[in-house]
């Protein structure tokens, strides 16, 4: 439904992202991945409709840049809760997509406090976010996104911040939209994690993506070493599962499996 | 908690509101208006009915035109020149009140009215029928037409560029207090002894002077009032090349030019902000000036130089005696 | 999602009930500050006289009240509620919560721009003056902007860029007097930031530009709220961001210029009433504007009454009052905001 044909998005005379092509189908989670500086965050924001950009990227037919009125959420990274706000306030604007800007119908205030619950949030409504644990604004951004009943989700490093509690929560509950229909577009450094939750990966270095396809082929292609300039290592464990981790070998290492 | 508190907040603001508001409410209604503040005295004497030929009048003054019907009895000044003027020309019974900074003659009923920053209802509330207003007061024009919708006559006044100026003046204000022939009087007396002070001093050759305003050296042309006493006199005033530095007359000289200039007589209009022979010889470069060498600087005594008005001839008299 | 709890637990954001006691409070002030004066008019004639109705005040008293009180009680709450929208609106725009128009050098750019008005008509007070400090003001403003960068979110950036800016602005402005003494007397007087001796002339044109920003701003405050987000929220929420801003920036600028050219320079009320009205509701939302305006009125009234009353029958010039409560009410935000850092 997403569809990316041949985008360059410049900024200021930097190129940024270079001829990249990419398709995104329904109620799938695709999961960007890449070394810093990849595009991986412009690509998000492009598939926002924020950038200029030549080249079509269109959502389900139109471009990007001259609909907003399609529901996508977006879950920046670093949080921009601002100064007085309460958490409650917060997610209430996240409604604004579906209720209408200013308008609090108790659909969704029911809504809103639902997904307190499932993020684990209740209690902190009338805290400010200069009150707030790292992880806890994490979470607050996602529900916001999620309070906004979105078709395609974008999230920027959703987990950066949390432990490895919250982490597996988080990505269960964003799996569980999946689930419900929502699409998921996440860009995150842990591949493992990736490879566990998106059925597709695009793999992306210096403005183009390398490689993009099911997880379990990408992980352990040469394209990802190669993005990672070879300082990766691929295990497959009995289950099948794969875990990639970083290493200090400068050759590259096929698939091995763990010594016990 | 912090709602509570809140609520007490408005509800506190609120009570107080509706009790000032209701306080007013029930206030003894009274058409007339405020009782006059404290500071002015009671008109005493009976005014003398005046030659009918004399109002109405209509005076033009400082650009403006301002009509008179009858003599004025409960006149307001806001303007310590004028108040003088008024007062020697034997008007000061039909004054009711004049501004703050007009403190000459001292039997003038001196009220708390600001001259530079006049307040309408605070005119208002002593009911005058004719206003004296300087055109230099903040929002002159506007307190003009205030007072004009009020229904009450403004004469406006500026300060004059010299002597002839100065007489015009007292011209108008004895027209409009109905007191031409003291008027004339006064111009006579002041110009006569104007040619008697200047003759005193016909043999004295030109010297340089500097008239010091204040300690930031603002000094005064010859186009300003006060210069053109000193150009009556035949002094050349050393602030006449600053003239282009500010269009008003009141430039602002260095010290360097005032020590390159070296005026023989140095007049202090600031001796009564605490400047003085003193305080003035310990500047740096003074001591080596004409003027206090030969202890040729003047203190000026208050308001002797910055007014426009009979007192004028006083500060002839003491510009001539420096002379000397 | 499918809902599985039929109850909720919380209150809604915003409560029409704060926007009343504030239309109230408003009329109460105003009230109060038709009835004060040097001479003194009792509240029942004020009444009759302003309804028209029989044994009302005659002559003079009708017109103190009519030409002389009430417009400056009606400029008095206009300038409140111009003043104190901007300073919320500017607080959202640059997400910063010690914004305000008077702080950005956006008041000492229109002033400078009314000075240079003045000076070129010869003319002191036209419907053309408040055009002329919008362009200073918005340039001002853009200018601010331009010198902290990427660092507007930044107060203390932001402040001294501000100050920086209106120091520059006011050195010329005092330029223009120096040279132009006879023509700009007029301007020493409203630059300190007074009412006195409004007309209805003055309020009229006022009121014109002041409406109609105020009623912009309303009509996109819902939407303003969306630019307290990251850019990239705001768009998925489906607010182009910088339009709004523009839109914002522009329309809070009118307002204070218009305010600016008519009452000279005023601070501060865009720092105090917001917050007083964000402190009691607890909330940051742009829904409090029509509240805020209101809030900025009464306070306004309620410090110009102040400023004829506390030493009458001389006046102090309002921006002293203003100031009086407005500096450490900056202070107090700057410590509770922990100066706009997260």
């Amino acid at each position: 439904m997403i569809r990316v044909e041949n985008l360059t998005v410049k900024y200021q005379d930097v190129i940024v992202l270079n001829n990249v092509n990419l398709e995104i189908q329904e109620h799938s989670w695709t999961s960007i991945v890449g070394p810093n500086g990849a595009g991986k965050t412009t690509l998000l924001k492009t598939m926002l409709g924020m950038t200029s950009y030549s080249g079509s990227v269109t959502f389900e037919g139109r471009e990007v840049y001259k609909d907003l009125s399609r529901n996508v959420a977006f879950v920046p990274q670093r949080p921009l809760i601002p100064i007085g706000m309460t958490v409650i306030e917060y997610l209430t604007l996240g409604r604004a997509k579906v209720d209408g800007w200013g308008r609090e119908l108790r659909r969704g205030r029911l809504f809103i406090q639902e997904t307190l619950e499932i993020m684990q949030l209740v209690g902190l409504q009338d805290r400010f976010a200069t009150q707030l644990s790292g992880g806890e604004i994490q979470r607050v951004l996602l529900a916001r996104a999620i309070v906004q009943e979105p078709k395609v989700i974008l999230l920027d490093e959703p987990t950066s911040a949390l432990d490895l509690h919250y982490q597996i929560r988080t990505l269960d509950q964003i799996e569980l939209l999946k689930q419900q229909g929502v699409t998921v577009i996440s860009t995150m450094h842990d591949i493992t994690l990736s490879n566990m939750y998106s059925e597709k990966i695009a793999v992306m270095k210096d403005g183009r993506v390398l490689l993009d396809g099911n997880s379990d082929e990408v992980v352990s292609s040469a394209q990802l070493r190669e993005a990672f300039d070879n300082s990766i290592s691929v295990y497959t464990l009995e289950s099948g599962k794969k875990i990639v981790v970083a290493s200090r070998e400068e050759s590259g290492r096929r698939d091995s499996n763990p010594r016990p | 908690m912090k709602d509570q508190i809140s609520q007490v907040l408005i509800a506190v603001v609120v009570f107080a509101a509706v009790v000032f508001a209701g306080v007013n409410f029930f206030q003894s209604t009274s058409t007339e208006s405020a009782p006059q503040p404290a500071a002015v005295e009671e008109v005493e004497e009976v005014v003398e009915t005046p030659a009918p030929s004399l109002f109405p009048v209509t005076l033009a003054s400082a650009g403006f035109e301002t009509t008179i019907e009858e003599e004025p009895i409960s006149m307001i000044s806001l303007s310590p020149s004028a108040t003088e003027i008024i007062f020697a020309i034997d008007a000061g019974s039909q004054v009711i009140a004049v501004d703050f900074l007009s403190n000459y003659p001292e039997t003038a009923p001196m009220s708390e009215l600001n001259s530079f920053d006049p307040n309408v209802e605070a005119i208002l509330a002593f009911n005058p029928d004719l206003v004296v207003l300087n055109l230099n007061s903040m929002k002159a024009n506007e307190v003009r037409e205030a007072l004009d919708k009020l229904g009450i006559p403004v004469l406006m006044e500026q300060a004059p560029n010299d002597i002839e100026g100065l007489y015009d003046q007292i011209r108008i204000l004895g027209q409009a207090t109905g007191r031409t022939e003291n008027a004339e009087q006064l111009i006579n007396d002041m110009e006569t002894k104007r040619q008697e002070i200047l003759a005193s001093v016909q043999d004295v050759a030109p010297v340089k002077i500097f008239h010091e305003l204040d300690n930031t050296l603002y000094s005064v042309t010859s186009s300003t009032f006060i210069g053109s006493v000193y150009k009556d006199f035949g002094l050349e005033n050393i602030a006449d090349a600053a003239e282009g530095a500010d269009q008003s007359g009141y430039p602002q000289i260095s010290a360097e030019f005032l020590v390159a200039e070296n005026p023989q007589i140095i007049f202090l209009a600031d001796a009564q902000y605490g400047e003085s022979v003193e305080t003035v010889s310990e500047r740096p470069g003074w001591p080596e000036l004409d003027a206090v060498v030969n202890s040729k600087v003047i203190e000026l005594p208050a308001d002797i130089s910055s007014r426009w008005g009979p007192r004028i001839i006083d500060f002839y008299q003491i510009v001539a005696d420096s002379l000397r | 999602m499918i809902l599985k709890s039929q109850k909720t637990e919380f209150k809604p954001i915003w409560n029409v009930r704060i926007t009343l006691i504030s239309v109230l409070v408003l009329v109460l002030v105003v009230i109060a500050a038709i009835s004060t004066g040097p001479v003194s008019l009792s509240t029942g004639e004020i009444f009759r006289t302003l309804f028209g109705l029989d044994g009302g005040l005659e002559g003079r008293e009708k017109t103190l009240l009519l030409e002389i009180r009430l417009p400056r009680v009606v400029l008095g709450a206009l300038v409140g509620a111009a003043l104190a929208t901007s300073g919320a609106v500017y607080q959202t725009v640059f997400r910063n919560p010690l914004a305000d128009p008077y702080l950005l050098g956006t008041a000492a750019g229109a002033g400078l721009g009314a000075t240079i008005a003045i000076t070129t008509t010869n003319n002191s007070f036209s419907a053309a003056l408040p055009i002329f400090a919008f362009i200073g003001g918005a340039s001002a403003v853009a200018a601010t902007f331009l010198v902290s960068g990427r660092y507007f979110s930044n107060p203390g950036v932001l402040l001294l860029s501000g100050i920086a800016v209106g120091a520059f602005a006011s050195a010329v402005q005092i330029y223009l007097q120096q040279r132009n003494t006879e023509v700009l007397r007029p301007v020493y007087s409203w630059i300190l930031g007074q009412l006195t001796v409004s007309d209805w002339n003055n309020v009229s044109w006022a009121a014109l530009y002041i409406f109609f920003s105020l009623l912009i701003l309303f009509r996109i405050s819902k939407l303003l709220d969306g630019l307290m987000l990251s850019d990239e929220e705001a768009f998925s929420l489906g607010v182009s961001p910088n339009k709004i801003r523009i839109i914002a920036v522009v329309a809070a600028t009118l307002a204070t210029a218009t305010a600016v050219s008519v009452s000279g320079l005023i601070g501060f009320v865009g720092i105090i009433v917001p917050h007083i009205i964000k402190g009691i509701t607890r909330r940051v939302t742009n829904r409090a504007l029509p509240t805020i305006a209101i809030t900025g009125a009464a306070f306004l009234v309620l410090a110009d009454l102040g400023a004829r009353s506390l030493i009458a029958p001389a006046e102090l010039p309002i921006g002293v009052i203003t100031a009086f409560i407005g500096a450490p009410f900056f202070l107090f935000v700057l410590r509770t905001t922990k100066g706009g850092l997260k």
